[in-house]
């Protein structure tokens, strides 16, 4: 019974909503908690936008805290000279989208590890931009003291609203993800994972699918820079460096790339685990390198991707064998 | 007399110092079947390729149903009703023979009615298979499931490169059946290096060599063509 209920995608994310928004209620009592759930929050909006381009597209893009970064910045920069936050934060998200769409252009002629490649340029171009462009970005020291967003009436977003608002757009991350997977959009997306040629024989437009994937995953970093931003209240070229690029994909292949659930669960087991090892911060990022040498090893299609299995296809059947038969 | 249904024009593709196809001119009717053969590397796929878009030709013109075609994309020559197959089957493997299939239909500009999708997978005999993993068919399978995915789209051509390639013998008879039942579903232009397939199916028969189109016409006249049989048959196991 509850296996059947459990099946349906909508019990699903009506249970997602349920833990996303209880969680803070229930750990409203002690700030820290609260706060690693909410960024927590933030990682599974992330990650949603992160499975579209890497698990339903088949694109590694490791600038993504880049353009996440461009949106906090922006919403930064426009706060301080008088902006509302909430007319920022569209207008930072939106331009981290084309901008996402702009740096996603080398995806039309590169494929797997060489797009990667090129994304990790870009981000290092975008992280050294952070760094020297200091009367934008205060470069290395950063930008403390960011002002939470104002609330109608005067009052600003803090504390367990601010995490509610949190819960409620990585519901939304998710839902518009499920709606996107499970329409002919997702399709495409999924035949241009496959195999983009043949994609393309069968009438899809693969460039414009690539660029709209481009548009919307970024649009999930930019929503989530823009809200992480005045959330930790400091933000620096570290904020947005490859390293997060990197602990976001890992959320996604540690979880299981190409299923909705799968990212959400990677984001929730490891977005916590920098502040549960802050006492351990030297081997920090050592429990990441194994993290990632692990899920390499042993779980490539990621903890949901693991369970649900799929039959694999017989590798006695190889079409390698046709060319012969015509020589 | 109409127009051909695809009209190839001294078409003429480099590769750097490489000519692949020099010069190639090449027509067919609507509902004709015309046959391409020749040795490995005289250009045969290399033909598809320009034809289908994958390539652009170094010169040369291409109509389709009266309307040219270079310069279009893949996916708008076959919005145009003009699809294709390859040598070495192409399916998306990891996906389910049923989700192959819906994502053959996503855009394609005429697609099949649910009920005639239905009656061709009855035709291809894949009725069976449709939740299993496409790269877990047999050959043949996924050779059926290869027509299936083009089918629904209700192509005008379909241009199969070498479809019985690496089948046994009763498959091979068995497909010959399915694709002399194909012509009068769209007109079909095939590649073979099974001299069966091409004496029992196609109306015409186009043979390249080096590049170079060699010899045009009916498969009797052509199969007996004593330059032919010098260049090419002579030479090939067939």
């Amino acid at each position: 019974m509850i296996d059947r209920i459990l099946a349906s995608r909508q019990s699903q994310l009506a249970l997602f909503a349920l833990l996303a928004f209880a969680v803070p209620l229930l750990l409203s009592g002690n700030r820290y908690f609260a706060f690693i759930a909410g960024i927590t929050l933030v990682h599974v909006l992330w990650a949603s936008g992160m499975n579209l381009l890497y698990g339903y597209t088949g694109l590694m893009p490791l600038m993504f805290a880049g353009i996440a970064g461009i949106s906090s910045y922006l919403v930064v920069g426009l706060t301080s000279i008088g902006w509302s936050f909430w007319l920022a934060m569209p207008v930072g998200a939106l331009a981290a989208s084309l901008v996402g769409v702009v740096l996603g252009l080398p995806a039309l002629r590169l494929k797997g590890f060489y797009f990667t490649l090129c994304s990790l340029v870009i981000q290092t171009v975008i992280t050294l931009a952070f760094v020297y462009f200091v009367n934008l970005t205060n470069g290395d020291t950063g930008i403390s003291q960011i002002p939470l967003p104002t609330l109608p009436g005067g009052a600003s977003l803090h504390g367990l609203p601010y995490d509610l608002v949190l819960a409620a757009l990585a519901v939304i991350g998710v839902f518009v993800l499920i709606r996107l997977v499970d329409s002919g959009f997702g399709r495409r997306l999924i035949a241009v994972r496959e195999d983009d040629e043949l994609a393309e024989t069968l009438g899809i437009g693969v460039t414009r699918q690539k660029l709209t994937a481009f548009f919307v995953g970024s649009l999930y970093a930019g929503i989530g820079g823009a809200f992480y931003t005045p959330y930790v209240g400091f933000i620096s070229p570290r904020s947005f460096d490859v390293l997060i690029s990197l602990n976001v994909w890992l959320m996604v292949a540690f979880g299981g790339r190409g299923t909705i659930w799968g990212p959400v669960i990677g984001a929730v087991l490891l977005a916590p685990v920098p502040f549960l090892l802050q006492d351990y911060y030297m081997i920090k990022d050592v429990v990441y390198g194994l993290l990632i040498i692990g899920v390499i090893v042993l779980l490539p299609a990621g903890i949901v991707g693991g369970l649900v299995r799929r039959p694999k296809p017989d590798p006695e059947i190889v079409p390698a064998t046709v060319g012969e038969g015509a020589r | 007399m109409s127009a051909p249904l695809l009209d190839a024009r001294s078409v003429t593709m480099r590769f750097g110092g490489v000519v692949a196809l020099r010069d190639v001119c090449v027509a067919q009717m609507a509902g004709e079947t015309l046959g391409m053969i020749g040795p490995n590397g005289s250009g045969k796929t290399t033909f598809v390729n320009v034809i289908t878009g994958h390539l652009a030709p170094t010169s040369g013109a291409v109509d389709f149903a009266g309307r040219p075609l270079l310069g279009r994309k893949p996916h708008r020559i076959a919005d145009a009703g003009l699809t294709r197959t390859y040598q070495a089957v192409r399916v998306f493997r990891e996906l389910t023979v049923r989700d192959n299939i819906a994502t053959a239909l996503v855009d394609a500009e005429a697609p099949l009615a649910r009920a005639e999708v239905d009656e061709a997978i009855g035709w291809l005999a894949l009725g069976g298979r449709l939740d299993a993993v496409a790269g877990g068919l047999t050959l043949y399978e996924q050779r059926r499931l290869e027509l299936l995915m083009r089918l629904v789209q209700r192509p005008k051509l379909i241009m199969l490169d070498e479809p019985v390639g690496g089948l046994s013998s009763v498959e091979v008879r068995a497909m010959i059946g399915l694709l002399a039942e194909l012509k009068s579903r769209c007109s079909v232009f095939v590649i073979e290096h099974t001299m069966k397939v091409i004496r029992e199916l196609a109306d015409r028969v186009v043979v390249l060599l080096a590049g170079e189109k060699i010899a045009d016409g009916p498969p009797a006249e052509i199969l007996t063509d004593q330059r032919v049989i010098e260049k090419y048959l002579g030479s090939a196991d067939a």
